[in-house]
């Protein structure tokens, strides 16, 4: 199926998705929503029958206006956004869910869980995400998750078996692969798919039904995977930060208008974790930890960051870039931090320059965002 | 001989002799800090403007907190080994290392520079100036204490560590600093990690997990202290650290209960400089603190007998969360506006630990203590504490100074005082501060919200009605 094809064919299911739900939710299914991160895995939520949905939405700063009434303005945009949207009960998706999960990864989700469990009649499950990896961090997000499949479990009255939790794995590892296999055909020259499009997938899969994602992520790759596409010249750049919601759409569209070229995006929440997959033998709750936990690339809030920039610096070797955007979200104080140092040691180790872009979701900022974003990409053209 | 400082460390509590015995070091610190005669005139002023040095116990504070200043800047030069701990929540294993060892300076630098630099030079400017040109940029909300550490390295004032402890179970940008300056300067760090996932409603419960977890992570601290300098930490030497920091506790606690009386005996100014000592420091000052802390004890009683209080008696009583380290003036501004500050958050009494049939390690029962504070428990928890303390004390009203770029603390902004309102049926207001820097949130620029709330409450107690949180009197 071609891109634009697959691209609508998503649409009008997302379009779709919610009048779906609704009868699904009538008919006695249980819809899980979580917040972005990586660390909920949905394999959980399927084997048990429940559908999830992840709330993804920001890049709208009415929204995060209207948060205005429950949280104080330091907090994370995207942060602030989910507070909007779930207080106003605008949201169809807040108002839709059966419950929301919220893996604690820091300060600023920690204030969404608790504003929102405050103001709010949704059930919160808040379970722990440590900051460091070692064994009584992994035992602790092992436990965490346990207590979120008794909670499902009691939630829609099933118990998980073995056979239906390798079952899910095996439907999440499959969509994770595509993923990957899409991902990696922009290693070569010819990118064959946009950062917009990859982005609009992604952020479709955390919202369509997973067996129709596949389907469409199957039918996309090999269709791709087939068509020669003509060499692009534009400077090839990698995209990281914190966050890249659903609707934050600005710094993709300004990137291509000033002429750039993402080739792969890294961020720790709004993009799928795509590169691991989870063993489908053995202890399978232990496996979900390892994937989830143990062999992800950690975010920036971890104290230890030598994985992430390592990774970092890899991927802008496969991916052949000629400089690095870093996109960080206001008061998100550990994206803040460790750019001033990243840029040093991208220099340091590769050469490559890197720009830092702070959002607040701002009307206001498109216009000093794209010159600076033009300059930097007139600077690595040469 | 005299040399410029001597009027100011005498006004800071100094006997003449100690000042000859000390010349050499303090010059030497003093020349680290680039503090010059013109400083001495401003600090006086500024010491004697914000403080009551007529209590001879808060010259001894001030003489503490000098002290531990001068130590702190030559600990490397003195042949120590340099610890810094993270603030608040790594004192105890902090003070535990330094009792291990005698070869150990284990300070919290950041907690010492506001007191001193801040509070007595009135001369940290410069410093976080340094810390935002070095890492952390004015303008993205970014902790300004840890803004001070980061600008006193860069500045040399204060020595590169040989370890730093950091809590990662409460803030995020403790540790992420620690890593930033990591790179910087090489430094080995232990992270001690925790979860704040309870649920809302849940304290004062709280998981096994969590102490089990958290616990292990503390115990961390011993091992890796060991294996990086060498220093062991037993449960004896623990049991030591406990012993020196108890006495100064009492004494912090009977200044507590003193503070209560009606006048108010002695401004929170004051007691600040007494209740954070345990906080940065781990040497001299604690046990220099135990005797300045009587000192002040006994004279505060003395005024509590004869009725003399530093504002009228019958004045509104309010509960805020602690003075600003830095800056006196602040605390000051509040009790000019007519408020009595009878009690902070951080100066009330803690919950006892209940018994627990199993033995706990060192870590375990910190771990326990922090939850039971309610504050590392969660936003829920430490919203209960407030209230708790409410209850329990004679107050008018309520007033939440958050610490703006810290998201522990400014989280609850708008949770504490509706929750406060709705279960005490105090008026509770949320004053978005910062305790370490009064660059923009200084005395002046927070003025006029505290009168507008001292006014209500004054209107309150002159009618002798109850205002509901909604403002209207009832």
């Amino acid at each position: 199926m071609p891109i634009q094809e697959s691209m609508e064919m998503l649409s009008s299911h997302l379009k779709m998705r919610i009048a779906d739900l609704g009868k699904m939710k009538k008919d006695g299914s249980k819809i899980v929503g979580y917040l972005p991160g990586g660390y909920l895995p949905e394999e959980l939520v399927l084997a048990c029958g429940a559908i999830p949905i992840c709330l993804v939405r920001g890049g709208d700063h009415s929204v995060v206006e209207r948060s205005g009434a429950y949280i104080n303005r330091w907090i994370d945009p995207f942060c602030r956004a989910q507070i909007g949207y779930a207080t106003t009960g605008n949201d169809l998706y807040y108002k839709i869910i059966d419950i929301l999960a919220i893996p604690i990864t820091d300060n600023h989700i920690r204030a969404v869980s608790d504003v929102l469990a405050y103001n709010t009649n949704i059930e919160i499950f808040p379970f722990g995400v440590p900051h460091i990896k070692d064994k009584s961090t992994l035992e602790y997000y092992l436990q965490g998750i346990t207590k979120l499949k008794e909670r499902l479990e009691n939630l829609t009255g099933v118990v998980i078996k073995e056979s239906k939790l390798r079952e899910a794995i095996e439907l999440c590892n499959r969509e994770r692969e595509l993923f990957k296999k899409i991902s990696l055909m922009r290693k070569h020259k010819d990118v064959s798919i946009s950062a917009k499009d990859f982005v609009a997938l992604n952020h479709g899969s955390f919202l369509a039904d997973k067996g129709v994602m596949v389907e469409l992520l199957e039918s996309l790759y090999n269709e791709i995977s087939k068509k020669s596409t003509p060499s692009n010249r534009r400077p090839r750049i990698l995209l990281t930060g914190s966050t890249l919601a659903l609707g934050d759409t600005k710094i993709l569209d300004l990137v291509e208008q000033a002429g750039g070229l993402i080739v792969i995006e890294e961020f720790a929440e709004g993009i799928r974790q795509y590169w691991e997959n989870v063993k489908t033998y053995g202890d399978l709750m232990k496996n979900l930890a390892d994937c989830y936990f143990w062999e992800r690339v950690p975010p920036a809030w971890f104290r230890d960051s030598d994985e992430r920039f390592d990774f970092l610096i890899k991927i802008a070797r496969d991916f052949n870039v000629a400089g690095v955007i870093w996109y960080e979200l206001m008061y998100r104080e550990s994206y803040k931090l460790e750019s001033y140092y990243f840029s040093e040691i991208l220099k340091k180790k590769i050469g490559l320059p890197m720009l830092v872009i702070d959002s607040g979701y701002d009307l206001a900022e498109r216009g000093p965002m794209l010159t600076r974003i033009e300059t930097f990409i007139e600077m690595i053209r040469r | 001989m005299t040399e410029y400082y001597d009027e100011l460390l005498k006004v800071c509590g100094f006997e003449s002799d100690e000042i000859d015995r000390e010349r050499s070091r303090i010059q030497k610190a003093f020349k680290i800090l680039n503090l010059q005669s013109e400083d001495m005139k401003n600090a006086e002023d500024w010491v004697t403007k914000n403080h009551d040095i007529s209590l001879l116990g808060v010259k001894k504070l001030l003489r503490g907190w000098l002290r531990e200043l001068i130590k702190l800047v030559l600990a490397k030069e003195e042949g120590k080994k340099v610890v810094y701990y993270g603030f608040p929540t790594i004192t105890g294993p902090g003070m535990a290392i330094a009792a291990a060892s005698e070869e150990v300076y284990s300070a919290c630098p950041d907690v010492i520079l506001c007191h001193t630099m801040g509070q007595i030079f009135n001369k940290l400017n410069p410093i976080l100036e340094a810390g935002e040109a070095n890492g952390l940029p004015a303008g993205h909300s970014l902790c300004t204490l840890q803004t001070i550490r980061v600008g006193a390295l860069a500045e040399q004032i204060i020595p590169v560590p040989d370890l730093v402890l950091t809590s990662s179970y409460y803030c995020d940008a403790g540790s992420l600093t620690d890593k930033l300056l990591h790179f910087r300067y090489g430094h080995p760090a232990i992270y001690v990690d925790g979860s704040m996932d309870s649920s809302w409603g849940e304290y004062p419960a709280y998981s096994q997990d969590r102490i089990t977890f958290l616990g292990a992570q503390l115990n961390k601290i011993f091992d890796k202290t060991e294996e990086i300098l060498g220093v062991k930490v037993t449960r004896q030497v623990w049991d030591k650290a406990l012993s020196i920091s108890r006495e100064l506790y009492k004494g912090l606690g009977q200044l507590a209960r003193l503070t209560l009386a009606d006048p108010i005996p002695v401004s929170q100014a004051d007691v600040e400089l007494a209740v954070n000592l345990s906080a940065g420091c781990t040497g001299k000052a604690i046990t220099d603190g135990f005797d300045a802390v009587s000192t002040l004890v006994q004279e505060v009683r003395e005024r509590v007998d004869k009725g003399i209080g530093i504002i009228d008696k019958g004045a509104p009583r309010v509960m805020f969360f602690t003075s600003p380290f830095s800056d006196a003036s602040i605390t000051r501004m509040i009790e000019n506006t007519g408020l009595a500050l009878a009690v902070t958050f951080v100066s009330a009494p803690t919950p006892k630990r209940k018994h627990n049939a199993r033995q706990l390690t060192i870590g375990e029962e910190v771990a326990e203590r922090e939850m039971i504070y309610g504050v590392y428990h969660s936003n829920y928890g430490f919203i209960k504490r407030w209230i708790a303390i409410i209850k329990e004390l004679n107050i008018d009203g309520v007033i939440y100074g958050y610490q703006f770029n810290c998201r522990p603390l400014s989280q609850p902004s708008h949770l504490l005082p509706k929750v406060i309102e709705e279960e005490t049926g105090l008026p509770c207001m949320s004053l978005e501060m910062d305790y370490y820097d009064s660059r923009i949130y200084s005395a002046e620029a927070l003025k006029t919200k505290v009168e507008t709330f001292a006014e209500m409450l004054r209107a309150k107690k002159a009618s002798g009605k109850k205002i509901a949180a909604d403002n209207k009197i009832v």
